[in-house]
């Protein structure tokens, strides 16, 4: 497998804040990585240090360039979301399609105005005044037709119904995501991505709490359902979280095996948001 | 490189609506105002304007009617000029905050423009775009008059294809606009540049920002050191009068409008009084480029290092 980003020990302070804190993963080739903190936890700094918007202490590479230093050559082929009102609002459609034409070698405008025939943008109408809906489609159609190996999103559905923002996601798998190319994505809408990555990473206060596959979930996380003296027994082997449901205890394992809970009440595998709510939560406890 | 940069100068002129549009408007205000003024002559019978009355008195010599002529075509220019002048302050003042006003700026770094191409282009839209615009304006202004002009002679029995067409020095003319319009930016290239750097830096109010170290600094020098170099400076960057330009001694304080049919009758060419050689040759221009570079290094620097977020 190669690494599309490597980062070691990246930090980056602003002032006394830490934004990014000591951080080093790997993300590898066709993954597709969720990224997910609560706010302020230093994802968009570390997205934008991935980006090349902002440098950062440590050693960083993306597509084996260095992201701050060779943004120009690294940009063609990486393309991102930050957030969808960022479109200029005063291009129309046309335009925008003729200047990414002009300046982005990896753009391909015919694929944009197939994805665009699909949705209700006209090409005379300015940015402006098209929905947050259709704009999120623009930029999305824009994106998906450049050939880039990796796809940064930060946010891309901020704002926008839960219907825009089923199509988005499912037009970003079936028209985008071919096994070959890469995405980064975050959001605070978990379960909505939680079923489409492969991979995900937990960062709270700069630092990076979780970096993992989604398939060896079971395996090292169990969330197990108890109660009475059963709850006792479980809290011997130390869960990284408990909380209290109907009157019944939930505690979130990590690294216990099953054969050590078996009896002690219902097990299963902790959902992405169950799971970084227990990693966050029992960080700071 | 190059590809890039005719793309963002065009990007520039589809923002920045007013770099076409004000031209435009001027063209349209003074054509108005000549077609008003052709309509009170023929109404009161009066000559408002002097030029009108030299170029159709068929007393006067030839080089006078011509002289009048490139007279009128200037008086019209100089309306063009003034609206540059604005236009370029205005421009340079919103061309990097606007993108951060509006957050496009994040869309147009995801592509792979650095931003010392983009911010060159600010400066080549600046110096090039708004001349080459300006002089469109000129022209199509200066088209519009003389056939204003020419209807009236002729409804006045007056042939207009010798008085005017046959006697107006238009392509010297325009040649020498052009001339001027390109080494105004140059000789007010200090201002731009510091312009474009307030631009990226401000992070709200960039107009006040950008003119009151302008006032501030001159009286601060007379304060603390009792002169006034920089104030000096600062005026003559801000008028195109010490422009290192023309050939004429104090052309300048001679552009009113009695002087200028004299030289005019001296020197036919209006070209001729530019002296280029001289201007790019003057070591106040290459001083104001280096400054200039200066404030566009961090201009660039601050768009670059800035988090926007």
């Amino acid at each position: 497998m190669t690494s599309l980003v490597s980062a070691s020990n990246v930090s980056k302070h602003f002032g006394e804040v830490r934004a990014v804190d000591d951080v080093s993963f790997e993300i590898e080739k066709g993954k597709i990585m969720g990224l997910f903190g609560p706010n302020g936890a230093g994802k968009t700094t570390l997205l934008k240090a991935v980006l090349g918007l902002t440098d950062c202490k440590g050693r960083l590479s993306v597509l084996g360039l260095d992201p701050f230093k060779q943004r120009k050559e690294l940009m063609q082929n990486i393309c991102f979301i930050a957030d969808v009102a960022v479109l200029p609002g005063w291009i129309n459609v046309t335009r925008l399609l003729d200047f990414m034409e002009w300046t982005h070698p990896n753009f391909s405008r015919a694929q944009a105005e197939q994805f665009l025939s699909r949705t209700n943008v006209r090409p005379d109408a300015r940015v402006r005044e098209l929905s947050k809906g259709m704009i999120a489609q623009l930029h999305l159609s824009i994106i998906m037709s450049i050939d880039a190996k990796l796809l940064v999103l930060d946010e891309p559905t901020l704002g926008l119904d839960p219907i825009f923002r089923k199509d988005f996601y499912s037009n970003l798998l079936n028209d985008y995501f071919d096994g070959e190319r890469t995405i980064l994505i975050t959001t605070h809408q978990v379960e909505e991505i939680e079923n489409i990555l492969t991979d995900i990473m937990f960062i709270n206060d700069g630092r990076l709490l979780l970096d993992t596959a989604m398939e060896s979930l079971p395996d090292t996380f169990v969330e197990l359902i108890t109660s009475g003296e059963d709850a006792e027994k479980a809290r011997q082997l130390n869960p990284i979280f408990e909380r209290d449901v109907f009157g019944k205890k939930v505690m979130t394992f990590e690294g216990v095996s099953r054969e050590q809970l078996e009896g002690l009440g219902e097990m299963h595998t902790p959902s992405v948001v169950d799971l970084f709510v227990a990693k966050v939560k029992g960080a700071a406890a | 490189m190059i590809a890039n940069q005719i793309a963002l100068v065009k990007r520039e002129i589809w923002e920045h609506r007013s770099i076409w549009i004000t031209p435009a408007a001027v063209a349209f205000v003074v054509t108005f105002i000549a077609i008003a003024i052709v309509i009170m002559v023929a109404a009161f019978g009066e000559a408002i304007n002097p030029e009108i009355e030299r170029i159709a008195d068929a007393t006067l010599p030839d080089a006078v009617r011509r002289a009048a002529l490139a007279v009128f075509l200037l008086v019209n220019t100089s309306v063009f000029m003034m609206a540059m002048w604005f236009l370029m302050i205005f421009y340079c003042l919103d061309s990097l905050y606007a993108e951060r006003k509006d957050k496009s700026i994040l869309f147009w770094r995801s592509l792979p423009i650095t931003d010392a191409e983009t911010v060159v282009s600010k400066l080549l839209t600046a110096v090039l775009a708004i001349p080459v615009a300006t002089m469109a304006g000129v022209i199509v202004s200066h088209l519009l008059n003389l056939v204003i002009m020419s209807v009236w002679l002729g409804t006045e029995g007056i042939n207009p294809f010798r008085f005017i067409w046959g006697a107006v020095p238009l392509f010297d003319t325009w040649a020498a606009v052009f001339v001027f319009l390109l080494a105004v930016p140059i000789w007010f290239a200090p201002l731009l540049g510091w312009f474009l750097f307030i631009s990226a830096w401000a992070k709200r109010g960039p107009f006040l920002r950008a003119i009151l170290p302008i006032a501030i600094l001159p009286i601060l020098e007379y304060i603390i050191f009792r002169s006034w170099n920089l104030g000096i400076e600062i005026l003559k960057r801000l008028s195109w009068e010490s422009m290192p330009i023309f050939n004429i001694f104090e052309f300048a304080e001679r552009f009113d409008e009695d002087d200028l049919h004299d030289i005019f009758a001296e020197q036919t060419s209006l070209l001729s009084l530019l002296d280029i050689p001289q201007f790019l040759g003057s070591f106040q221009v290459w001083a104001g480029l280096v400054v200039c570079g200066l404030f566009i290094t961090a201009a660039i620097y601050m768009r670059r290092y800035r988090d926007e977020s």
